[in-house]
């Protein structure tokens, strides 16, 4: 038995020369870059040629004896929760997307706006005798409108408002009743401090993670299935195998597709920053005062180590027994075939860590995490998310290596089996009976 | 230092593919392994190199067995030729030898020497599937032995190649066996073994049925072969078969073949030809050709088969 060096080194190294210099591979991969910048760019283009606008919604009073102005009280209600009253523009990362609230001197007029699509919607306020307001909503109705659902409940708030008025009580004392209490979370882990504005960006970094795995070992661990059943058709398997262990050629293949996948995100990653970074000065150049950058969470040196220990280890994982797929076909049309229920396990675990987002605390998060095959998509969420004891991270990586290894030695042995043999297709028992005869 | 193979069995499934195959190949030699399609020869051969494991039985090279010898001691043209099609043939050959554990340096002044040898140097920065399946060939060749190995095993070296490269091919063999290499490689084409073979093995349905030098293979025979012919217009000869231990064994277009049972004198038909006056244009005494040693040990029931087959097609060509 011969070590993994320097064999493995020469596959990989062959592996990724290869795949990076393929045509293919430089085009899917400029493409792709092209296609993050431009989705970077996106916001502040729409909002550059008003797209991005937000929905503007007239007003027409037509009830008497209110006692505040509705137009100012409802845009103060559509704008709670993303400012101070103070100063509304402040911390306004949503504030693009609520409506703005005008005067409708003309209800006819504005009507006719609306119909016309100049503006969003028109509401119209009146009063029966006993001063009940009633609403009247003129747009798009549909239940799940944004601006239908917000202005629903700015013209609550403000019939509330009047009931209480109508019932003596003054608005300072109601708005002492809707105050909201004082209300103090204490983490159970002193060092989780995070806030509100770090909950967003920690969201969308999770997704980020997860999609990121989810691609790479679909993508990626696909390639390495395909080039195994490439070598095995195209016969080359037969020198390789003579030249070099089974184990050091699976290593060197799942590595250099590996790293030649790498390459692949670090060119998009790259764009994407660029992408960011060039939004400033795009947007000051067309005259449009850009959204806020999201604020990313601050993430530590030993976070980020983790993130791509369990990013290479879930990608060699999956690979190494995509490579195991490959080498039991004979043709390369089979290779999906031979790998589905491994898409199976991988889309599974994407899907688990999706639901698992919305409740990261959950117990069954808490144990896919650890469980091999899932951890790599929903232990980075979770600690994203959720504070996760460093034992529990350390148990999952553990699990995880440990299973590397038993999922390399398989894979080996059924690589080391499958790769010659020809023409019969290969149920899980003749692939036994083969391990059991090969080196 | 020489190869022993020791009565190596190997089952795949329900098949018997080895049943107890041995034979021995002495160092620096040129040795052939003969047999029918699927007879067992490239499993043999897989297993020397372990790529396959025996079932049972072992092979050794000088006393070492053959699981833990380096990698590198073995060369290897398997039958089915592949190569990376989309790779240059140099990067490709110094991928094998990188494999090997051949300096990068040294392979490339090999790789030069060699595709010089075989004529085609132009091809270095060209991709292999632009090349002929004969020019792939001997790239496959070249990557079987960059690395020096003492021993090359070789899955029917010459099929595919036309005279002129099997020329070159041939002469690079034995230029190896100058060196002291080991080669052994496995062919159809019996004009071959007995040009560069000293021994032989041949197998069928997973056993040997005869191995050893070639001389001695072809004395166990126990005959000898005669080559006749006589006057044009004497084309009696049914009397010859019936001398003592003399039969027919071939009729063909300018000549018999007789073939006569150890213990009696193959001069006996010369002088029973003089005795009658006929005229002798030939007389040659030789040992049987290693094709009727394969046909005898192999393939009279393929023979047969083969040529009643022909018998038929004639038959159907005359009819029609």
């Amino acid at each position: 038995m011969s070590g993994l060096l320097p064999n493995a080194y020469h596959v990989a190294r062959r592996e990724y020369f290869i795949r990076v210099r393929s045509r293919a591979f430089m085009v899917t991969t400029i493409l792709l870059a092209i296609v993050v910048v431009a989705l970077t760019l996106v916001p502040t283009i729409l909002s550059a040629v008003g797209v991005a606008d937000p929905p503007e919604v007239a007003i027409a009073i037509e009830a008497d004896d209110l006692t505040s102005d509705p137009v100012v009280a409802i845009q103060a209600a559509l704008l709670i929760g993303i400012g101070t009253e103070e100063d509304p523009d402040a911390g306004s990362s949503g504030r693009g997307d609520r409506p703005r609230v005008i005067r409708a001197d003309d209800p006819e007029a504005a009507a006719q706006a609306v119909r016309d699509g100049e503006l969003d919607a028109l509401l119209t306020i009146t009063s029966d005798d006993d001063g009940e307001l009633a609403f009247d909503y003129l747009g798009s109705a549909s239940p799940t409108n944004q601006t239908r659902i917000l202005v629903t409940q700015a013209a609550t708030a403000l019939a509330i408002e009047e009931r209480l008025e109508g019932a003596g009580i003054s608005p300072e004392e109601s708005a002492r009743i809707f105050e909201p209490p004082t209300f103090t979370a204490t983490p159970v882990d002193p060092g989780d401090d995070r806030d509100a504005d770090d909950v967003g960006g920690a969201f969308i970094l999770a997704y980020a993670v997860v999609i990121l795995t989810f691609m790479a070992i679909l993508t990626y661990g696909n390639w390495v299935a395909q080039s195994v059943a490439e070598e095995k058709s195209g016969r080359v398997m037969e020198l390789l195998i003579t030249a070099a262990t089974p184990r050091q050629l699976l290593t060197g293949k799942v590595l250099g597709t590996g790293a030649a996948g790498l390459s692949q995100y670090v060119v998009i990653i790259v764009a994407a920053v660029i992408g960011f970074v060039a939004n400033g000065p795009i947007s000051s150049a067309l005259g449009v005062t850009g959204d806020a950058p999201i604020s990313l969470p601050d993430i530590g040196i030993a976070m980020m180590g983790s993130f791509a220990a369990f990013f290479l280890l879930g990608f060699v994982l999956y690979s190494a027994l995509y490579a195991a797929a490959g080498s039991m076909v004979s043709r390369i049309e089979d290779v999906q075939q031979a790998a589905g229920p491994l898409i199976f396990l991988a889309m599974a675990g994407y899907f688990a860590a999706f639901t698992g987002l919305n409740d990261p605390d959950a117990n069954w998060v808490a144990i896919l995490s650890i469980v091999p095959f899932f951890s790599p998509y929903l232990m980075p969420a979770r600690m994203l998310l959720t504070s996760v004891g460093t034992g529990e991270v350390l148990m999952a990586l553990a699990v995880l290596l440990v299973t590397v290894g038993i999922a390399l030695a398989i894979a080996s042995r059924i690589y080391s089996a499958g790769v010659l043999l020809y023409g019969q297709r290969m149920g899980l028992r003749s692939i036994w009976r083969a391990t059991r005869v090969a080196r | 230092m020489s190869l022993i193979v020791d009565s190596i069995t190997k089952r795949f499934g329900s098949i018997l593919a080895l049943d107890g195959v041995s034979f021995i190949v002495e160092p620096g030699r040129i040795f052939g392994l003969l047999g029918a399609n699927g007879a067992g020869k490239t499993t043999s051969m897989r297993i020397v190199l372990d790529i396959l494991r025996a079932d049972s039985g072992r092979v050794t090279w000088g006393g070492a067995e053959n699981i833990s010898l380096a990698r590198r001691t073995w060369g290897y043209l398997p039958e089915e030729r592949g190569l990376y099609p989309r790779m240059l043939v140099g990067e490709q050959l110094r991928f094998f030898s990188a494999l090997y554990g051949v300096p990068d340096a040294q392979a490339r002044s090999e790789i030069d020497d060699w595709l010089e040898r075989f004529r085609i140097p132009e091809y270095r920065d060209r991709k292999v599937e632009e090349l002929s399946k004969g020019n792939q060939q001997k790239i496959q060749f070249i990557a079987a032995i960059l690395h020096d190995p003492d021993v090359l095993i070789m899955d029917e070296p010459f099929s595919g190649l036309d005279p002129v490269n099997v020329r070159l091919l041939k002469e690079a063999f034995g230029e190896m066996r100058d060196q002291g290499k080991t080669l052994i490689f496995s062919t159809h084409q019996m004009e071959t073994v007995e040009e560069l073979c000293e021994s032989i093995a041949i197998i069928d349905n997973g056993r040997v049925v005869v191995s050893g030098a070639v001389r001695d293979v072809k004395r166990a025979m126990g005959r000898s072969v005669v080559r006749l012919a006589t006057g044009a217009d004497d084309h009696d000869v049914a009397w010859l078969t019936d001398l003592d231990g003399v039969r027919l064994s071939a009729q063909r277009e300018d000549y018999l073949e007789l073939a006569v049972a150890d213990g009696h004198d193959p001069e006996a038909i010369l002088r029973a030809l003089v005795e009658r006056g006929s005229r002798v244009k030939r007389f040659e005494i030789a040992e049987p050709s290693l094709e009727e040693i394969f046909v005898e040990h192999v393939g009279r029931r393929a023979v047969d088969e083969a040529d009643e087959h022909l018998a038929a097609v004639s038959r159907g060509g005359i009819a029609s």
